[in-house]
């Protein structure tokens, strides 16, 4: 209990930083467009744009029962939040060496401010989202969704989400600064994991095999879950619920573990 | 006050080849040849003393005596491979300034930005913008990105956001003078002033002029090791004596 304080006031103290490295990284990601700010929420539309185009006209993937706009959205939308959460959290530790060697500030701050930074711009791409969810289908076929009391999870498996991903970041971070190849090879890793999920499939098309072995698959219970919810109105099975926790807690253990253990030989390689 | 207790730093100097295929690949090419031992290297080996509330203790030593290493240590960047030490208080480490100012935001936004990075709380730094601004002359400029400032601007900026802390131990790496004269003269006194003000100084200078000014104390650092401490006349001359192989000249003789 008292190590749980002693976080939670240091998690304090150095909030007034964590917002200024959040808010440093808004304000140079747009500094220099004509658009601006506006871009956090017109980038997400225009990729929904590009991928409702390419995989439900051209490729004329579908869903049985479903709609798929929303089927394929609510799962880029949770994947592209994890892949660019975990990857820039991964890279926030060596780029952030200059700081280090010159003044003390926990390391930890740097791939969680990474991952709440890119969790804001989530939160924003969740607007369109929802217009998708509101405005498409076909009432006719049962296929527009609805909002229903089981949204009230959504924040749930969000969260399981982000500590699973927070997690990630610590653990990949501290492993890179020994082994910078691993930059290339999550890159792969990621390409490989987003075919593995199904963001855009329906894992009724895999053998049997494969299928189970998906349960295991963090970003598959995540999808999931949110999918019960805004595509079927119902709740998500006890199974999947605890699966996000089992996956949230148990990445953010090994994480901060291996980090925590790490960080005071990170200087060493700056 | 700050306590350091057997304090030892230990740097690994094959650090950079570890790890590679390269060497992988010469080692199996080149069987006879075991791999070298792991060379290290003590940065700082036992040292130990005890610094005072309100001591200012002057670090003297040539290059690559553990001087920088030991302020680090200090300071928290770094910690020791062996031994620990204790600090009470507020450190405002002046080793290098102007960490993580971001060259595309404006002065206004890396004030804040750098004062956090500091250790700085948002009402400290809502309360002392006005005199960081003030100090550092630079109100004309406070929504100039700071990529389109001269490097000197960038030293003044960096200096007072640095200095506008009171704090309770302060780390000098060097008495810092940037700008045009006048800003020198007065980033100078202004750390003089700081020195001066009672607080607990660590102060690093190759200047033995200014650490027999400024130090109640000396501590001359060689190879890693603690070769002399104490009394600041003393241990300047036979360092300088040392180094230079005459003894020193009595001030205003050159």
């Amino acid at each position: 209990m008292q190590a749980f304080k002693n976080i939670m006031a240091n998690f304090k103290h150095y909030s007034f930083l964590m917002r200024q490295l959040i808010s440093r990284d808004f304000k140079v990601k747009y500094k220099r467009s004509v658009l601006g700010i506006l871009w956090s929420l017109l980038y997400p539309v225009l990729m929904m744009a590009v991928m409702a185009i390419v995989f439900s006209k051209m490729f004329r993937f579908q869903v049985e029962g479903v709609n798929y706009l929303v089927y394929l959205m609510t799962g880029l939308v949770m994947f592209n939040y994890f892949s660019e959460a975990s990857n820039s959290a991964m890279t926030s530790v060596v780029s952030n060496f200059s700081l280090m060697t010159k003044v003390y500030i926990p390391k930890y701050i740097f791939p969680v401010a990474k991952c709440l930074f890119v969790g804001i711009n989530f939160v924003l791409s969740l607007i369109p989202l929802l217009v998708i969810i509101l405005f498409t289908g076909n009432p006719a076929e049962g296929t527009r969704c609805v909002i229903n009391g089981w949204y009230l999870l959504l924040p749930y498996v969000f969260i399981c989400m982000f500590l699973f991903t927070i997690g990630l970041g610590l653990f990949l971070s501290c492993i890179s600064v020994f082994f910078r190849d691993m930059f290339y090879i999550y890159g792969i890793i990621l390409m490989i994991w987003n075919y593995l999920t199904p963001v855009f499939y329906d894992v009724s098309i895999l053998s049997d095999k494969i299928r189970f072995l998906m349960k295991f698959n963090p970003l598959y219970v995540f999808i999931t879950s949110a999918r019960e919810i805004i595509l079927y109105n119902r709740c998500p099975s006890t199974e999947l619920l605890l699966g996000c926790l089992f996956f949230a807690l148990g990445m953010l253990l090994i994480g901060a573990v291996v980090f925590k253990k790490n960080q005071d030989k990170f200087i060493y390689y700056a | 006050m700050i306590d350091i207790k057997k304090v030892g730093m230990k740097f690994d100097l094959g650090i950079e080849k570890n790890f590679s295929f390269k060497q992988l690949f010469v080692d199996t090419l080149t069987p006879g040849k075991k791999k070298k031992k792991k060379e290290y290297f003590w940065a700082l080996e036992d040292i130990t003393f005890h610094i005072n509330k309100g001591e200012v203790i002057g670090l003297i030593g040539s290059n690559g005596a553990g001087k920088s290493t030991l302020l680090k240590v200090v300071s928290g960047v770094m910690k020791p491979t062996k031994g620990k030490v204790e600090t009470h208080g507020v450190i405002a480490p002046m080793i290098e300034l102007g960490a993580g100012f971001d060259s595309e935001l404006t002065a206004r936004e890396n004030i804040y930005l750098n004062g956090a990075i500091l250790g700085y709380q948002k009402d400290f730094l809502d309360q002392k913008f006005d005199e960081i601004v003030e100090f550092s002359e630079l109100r004309d400029f406070l929504d100039v990105p700071v990529r389109n400032f001269s490097s000197g601007m960038v030293a003044k900026l960096a200096f007072s956001i640095a200095t506008v802390v009171e704090p309770e131990i302060l780390i000098v790496d060097e008495i810092l003078s940037v700008g045009d004269i006048k800003f020198q003269e007065k980033s100078r006194n202004k750390m003089m002033e700081m020195i001066k003000g009672g607080t607990t100084v660590l102060y690093v200078s190759h200047s033995l002029d200014s650490i027999k000014e400024l130090c109640n104390r000396v501590v001359w650092l060689d190879h890693g090791h603690i070769r002399m401490m104490g009394d600041t006349k003393k241990v300047c001359n036979a360092y300088y004596q040392e180094q230079m192989g005459v003894p020193m000249k009595q001030k205003g003789n050159i």
